[in-house]
C-alpha cells in the first residue's frame, strides 16, 4: 500500500487472509512513528557522543582516575607514617579516643574487652611483649594487612574493613598504653594468651 | 467536518496517520455532575494529603533522597520494600474484581486522566473558547487573528498555570511541604534537580492535556487494552439498548420505530470520538457522557430515560445480570486474601532491622581452654524517628550461649545503622556440639523484638575430651 492515503478514507482490508482471520491495513499514528524515528536518532547520537567522538567521557575512566588519587593520597599517607609520627599519634588525645573507639567497635571481639586477649581468638595487646615485630609500624601493618602464620592467615586485615586513618588511629591507641621504646619481642611460643588448649 | 465514527478504526487518527482532534459537546446531566462531584473530592484529596501530618510526618511522604516512605504514620525502609508486592497484587486483585462487575468504572469516574481532564481543562476549553463549535471554529483560524490569540493563547496560559500547580502538588509528594517551601522561594539555581523535575513534570503534564489526551487511553493505557480478558456478558458497561432504540430514526413505512431519533447527540458529546450504538468499544471510557446526552433528549421527547445506560451486555440482551459468577468471586477472594495479608505484613513491620553474617577473614570458632567461641557480625537498624536503646541476648533450647559485652546494650540514634561484631561463649562444659539457637534483639522500651536464627559452629566434642 505505496499510495498517498486520504485521512478521511475508509480504511482499507487487506487482500491475505491466515485461517480465515483478514486485517485491516490501519497506519500508525504518526506520534508513534515519530518515537520511533526519535529513538532511532537518539540511538545514533548517543552512539557518537559516547562512543566515537569521545565528547562525553567514559564513566570507567573517571571512576579510576578517582581510585587512582585515593590510592596516591593514601601511600602518601602511608609513607609519613613511621615510627616517631606513630609514637607522636599515640600523645594526641583526640586520635587515641577514636581509636579505642574502633577497637571498642571491632577489635575487642577477639583481642578483649581490656586488650587482655582471648585464649584461641587473639592475643594480649595490654603488655609491652610483641609477637609479629615489635615496633609501631609492624604493629600498623600487622592491623592493616593481617598476619600469616605457618602459611595460614590470622589476624584480620583491616586496610579494606576501616581505611588507614583509623587503622593508625587503633595503632595510636595501643601505642598510648605503651612506654616510648619499650616495646619488647617475644616468641610466639612464650606468648601465653593466644596458646590453644 | 470529522467522518462519522466507525468501528473499523479509531476516530481520533485518520487513516493517514495524522491527529484529529475532538471537540466534544457537553451535557450538564445528573451522571456528569456526580462525576464531576467525585472529581473534585478527588483532586482535594490529592492536593491536601501533603499537608496532613500524622505522628509527625506527612500522610504520604516518598523520601526518595533519604530512601524513607513515610505512609499514614508509619515509615517504611527500603528493606522493607517487598511490601510493595501486596500494593501491586492488592491494585490487580481491586481492578480486576470492580472490572469484572463494574466494567470501565475506574476509567470514567476515578483515573487521573479523565478527572483531570474533563473536569478541569475542559473546563478552561469551555470558558476560553466556548462552545464545541466555536472551538472548532477556531482551529480553522489563522494564529494571526487577535481572537484564536487571545483565546488559545489564553488558555494556554491558563493550562501552563495548572499544570505547574499539580506538579508542584506531586513534588510535594516527595520533597513534603516543607521541603517544597524553600525550593519555590529560592531562585531556581538554588535547587537545580527540583527545578527540572519541576519543569519537566508541566511540560509532560502540558502536553498530555493539551495535545495527548485520549491518545493515552486509547493506545498507551494497559488497563483499557486488558477489557476483553476481564469482562464478560454479565459485567456492566455504558451500552446502548439495541432491542429498543432500533431501528432508529424515521421508521419505514409499516413499521414500528424504534425509540432512537438518531440525533447524534451521544456521538457529539463523545470525548474519544466512538459512536456508543455500534456496541461496546475499545475507545469506551464508560465515561456515561452519551448516558446524559441521551437521557437529556428522551426527557424532552417524554420517552423513558435509558436508552444509553449501565447494563450488562446480558441485560442489553432482554436477560437479567448475574452478579455473582466464577469469575467475580474469585477474584473477590483473591482480593480479600490479599487485603488480610498484606494487613498482617504492615502491622508486622518493626521500626528496626537485625541480620547476622559471619564476618569474612576470621576462622568459624575458636576454643579456649573455658570456652567455645563463635563471632558474628549483626547489622542493626533504628528505622524509628527516635533514639533506641538495644540489647541482644541469646537464646537456646539446650545450650546456654552467653553474649560478650552486650549487657549494657547500645544505642542508635534514628534512622542509623550500626554493624557490630559479637562474640557469643559456650562453656566447654556445656558444648555438645554444634547446635541451633536464637539471637533476639529487643529495645529498652519493649516495643521492638526481632528474632533471628543462628548456627553455633564448633568442633566435634569428642576432640575436646581430654
Amino acid at each position: 500500500m505505496t499510495e498517498e492515503k486520504n485521512r478521511d478514507a475508509k480504511p482499507v482490508i487487506m487482500p491475505h487472509a491466515y485461517d480465515g482471520i483478514q486485517e485491516y491495513d490501519q497506519s500508525l499514528p504518526n506520534w508513534w512513528l515519530f518515537t520511533l524515528f526519535a529513538s532511532i536518532a537518539f540511538a545514533f547520537l548517543y552512539w557518537l557522543v559516547n562512543f566515537v567522538t569521545g565528547a562525553v567521557a567514559d564513566d570507567r575512566v573517571a571512576i579510576n582516575a578517582e581510585l587512582d588519587a585515593l590510592e596516591a593520597r593514601q601511600l602518601a599517607a602511608l609513607k609519613t607514617l613511621d615510627d616517631a609520627t606513630l609514637w607522636k599519634m599515640s600523645h594526641n588525645a583526640q586520635t587515641v579516643a577514636e581509636g579505642q573507639a574502633v577497637y571498642g567497635s571491632l577489635c575487642f571481639t577477639c583481642h578483649g574487652p581490656t586488650l587482655a586477649g582471648m585464649k584461641g581468638l587473639g592475643f594480649r595487646l595490654n603488655d609491652e611483649y610483641w609477637v609479629h615485630g615489635n615496633t609501631p609500624t609492624a604493629i600498623f601493618n600487622n592491623i592493616s594487612e593481617g598476619i600469616s602464620f605457618e602459611g595460614k592467615p590470622t589476624g584480620m586485615a583491616s586496610q579494606k574493613v576501616l581505611g588507614t586513618g583509623r587503622v593508625a588511629a587503633v595503632t595510636a591507641y595501643l601505642l598510648s598504653l605503651q612506654k616510648e621504646g619499650g616495646l619488647k619481642a617475644i616468641p610466639r611460643k612464650d606468648e601465653p594468651s593466644q596458646l590453644t588448649p | 467536518m470529522r467522518p462519522d465514527p466507525i468501528r473499523e478504526s479509531v476516530t481520533t487518527i485518520g487513516q493517514d496517520g495524522t491527529r484529529r482532534f475532538l471537540h466534544p459537546s457537553i451535557v450538564f446531566g445528573s451522571w456528569w455532575k456526580a462525576r464531576r462531584a467525585v472529581a473534585w473530592l478527588l483532586i482535594a484529596f490529592f492536593a491536601a494529603l501533603p499537608w496532613v501530618e500524622i505522628e509527625g510526618f506527612p500522610a504520604v511522604f516518598l523520601d526518595i533522597e533519604h530512601r524513607r516512605f513515610h505512609l499514614l504514620g508509619t515509615t517504611l525502609g527500603l528493606g522493607d520494600l517487598w511490601l510493595l508486592f501486596f500494593v501491586i497484587t492488592g491494585w490487580g486483585f481491586l481492578i480486576y474484581a470492580t472490572t469484572a462487575l463494574l466494567g470501565r468504572i475506574w476509567c470514567g469516574w476515578t483515573c487521573p486522566q479523565t478527572v483531570y481532564l474533563e473536569h478541569v481543562f475542559r473546563v478552561l476549553d469551555r470558558l476560553f473558547e466556548g462552545d464545541h463549535v466555536r472551538r472548532a471554529k477556531l482551529d480553522e483560524k489563522p494564529w494571526s487573528d487577535p481572537s484564536k490569540l487571545l483565546r488559545r493563547g489564553g488558555r494556554m496560559l491558563a493550562y501552563l498555570v495548572f499544570c505547574w500547580a499539580v506538579a508542584h502538588i506531586f513534588l510535594a509528594y516527595f520533597i513534603s511541604i516543607p521541603g517544597l517551601y524553600p525550593m519555590i522561594t529560592d531562585a531556581p539555581l538554588a535547587h537545580p534537580a527540583a527545578f527540572v523535575a519541576m519543569a519537566v513534570a508541566t511540560g509532560v503534564l502540558f502536553f498530555n492535556f493539551w495535545w495527548f489526551r485520549e491518545q493515552l487511553c486509547l493506545i498507551i493505557c494497559p488497563y483499557g487494552r486488558l477489557q476483553s480478558a476481564l469482562i464478560d456478558d454479565d459485567s456492566v458497561i455504558v451500552g446502548y439498548d439495541e432491542k429498543r432504540g432500533e431501528p432508529r430514526g424515521k421508521a419505514a413505512p409499516g413499521l414500528p420505530a424504534g425509540d432512537c431519533v438518531d440525533c447524534r447527540r451521544c456521538v457529539q458529546v463523545c470525548p474519544t470520538g466512538i459512536d456508543i450504538r455500534q456496541g461496546l468499544q475499545m475507545e469506551c471510557i464508560a465515561c456515561t457522557a452519551c448516558v446524559d446526552a441521551c437521557d437529556d433528549v428522551m426527557t424532552k421527547l417524554n420517552r423513558p430515560t435509558g436508552l444509553v445506560r449501565y447494563a450488562s451486555l446480558r441485560e442489553l440482551d432482554g436477560g437479567k445480570t448475574r452478579f455473582l459468577r466464577p469469575r467475580t468471586i474469585l477474584y473477590a477472594a483473591m482480593l480479600v486474601v490479599g487485603l488480610i495479608v498484606a494487613t498482617i505484613s504492615v502491622l508486622r513491620v518493626q521500626p528496626a532491622g537485625f541480620k547476622l553474617s559471619r564476618p569474612p577473614q576470621t576462622e568459624l570458632y575458636a576454643v579456649s581452654s573455658a570456652s567455645v567461641a563463635n563471632v558474628f557480625r549483626a547489622k542493626i537498624q533504628n528505622k524509628d524517628e527516635v533514639p533506641r536503646r538495644f540489647f541482644i541476648s541469646a537464646e537456646s533450647a539446650g545450650t546456654k550461649v552467653a553474649v560478650l559485652n552486650q549487657s549494657a546494650g547500645m544505642v542508635i540514634e534514628p534512622q542509623a545503622e550500626i554493624t557490630l561484631p559479637l562474640t557469643l561463649l559456650v562453656d566447654r562444659q556445656d558444648y555438645r556440639g554444634e547446635f541451633n539457637f536464637t539471637l533476639r534483639l529487643r529495645s529498652e522500651d519493649g516495643k521492638i523484638s526481632i528474632l533471628q536464627k543462628a548456627h553455633f559452629i564448633g568442633p566435634d566434642p569428642r576432640t575436646l575430651q581430654k
